[in-house]
């Protein structure tokens, strides 16, 4: 399973502007010593507020979805390098690890007998 | 009332002397009915069993369901759609589990760009309502 996943919001732009600032990103990531596992792609939409960065209210941007694993260490650092990328609008890193399975989910507690005298509080 | 009073006589004087005249475990009425020995048998004794109108325990709508902080539709439906607050757990019915992850996961959509904040994304007002709240129109 991906270590970590990053949601990147770009600012909408045409393709090879899209396509150029993923690269470089990507490119950043490996000379870090990561390993990319994968890129997804959400598609261009509206933004769910406007989002003022570098200068630029953003209304519209595209969602692109990042599964990596790294080390722990060089990502502040990566984070901080992607909020200095003018094209960058809004970056995040989620940690990925798979939850235990849930086991029980919702079992309601068993029913208490109706005998029983009411707890005095 | 002479009659009366030597029935009560005997019958007491047999539930004293109860062993050594033979009166059966189910008292000196054994003496009177003959029919005692007919139903003596278990046959009309309830049966050990698990009651048959046993309720399935029910869990709560998110029970086998992953709550992910992409799911923006999903995380909707547990949001006002007039002010966007996350609505209490008394309003959703869900178990405590799933409705601290709907609430997480809510927040971390809010601050990842993912779910507006201060409403209700007008494409998901139409999805049915599954918690217990009547909007006024």
């Amino acid at each position: 399973m991906p270590r970590y996943e990053l949601t990147l919001i770009l600012k909408a732009m045409q393709r090879p502007e899209t396509v150029a600032t993923l690269r470089r990103t990507v490119e950043t990531l490996i000379e870090r010593g990561a390993v990319v596992r994968g890129l997804e792609n959400l598609g261009e939409r509206a933004l769910p507020y406007k989002i003022s960065k570098h200068g630029i209210r953003h209304t519209r941007g595209g969602y692109f979805l990042l599964d990596f694993h790294s080390q722990s260490e060089i990502l502040p650092a990566f984070l901080d390098h992607l909020k200095r990328d003018v094209d960058v609008v809004r970056p995040t890193v989620l940690s990925k690890e798979t939850a235990a399975a849930n086991t029980r989910c919702c079992v309601p507690q068993p029913e208490k007998p109706k005998d029983a005298l009411p707890r005095r509080k | 009332m002479l009659a009366i009073r030597k029935f009560r006589f005997i019958h007491h004087f047999l539930c004293k002397n109860a062993a050594r005249y033979n009166t059966t475990d189910r008292g000196v009425r054994g003496l009177y009915d003959r029919s005692a020995e007919i139903s003596r048998s278990n046959d009309d004794m309830p049966i050990s069993m698990e009651n048959p109108y046993k309720e399935e325990p029910k869990g709560c709508i998110l029970c086998n369901v992953t709550v992910d902080h992409k799911n923006v539709q999903l995380l909707s439906q547990f949001v006002s759609p007039h002010t966007g607050c996350i609505y209490g757990r008394h309003i959703t019915g869900l178990c405590g589990r799933k409705q601290r992850e709907v609430s997480k996961a809510i927040k971390k959509a809010h601050h990842m760009g993912f779910m507006s904040v201060t409403l209700k994304d007008p494409s998901f007002m139409k999805d049915p309502n599954i918690c217990h709240i009547k909007h006024m129109e």
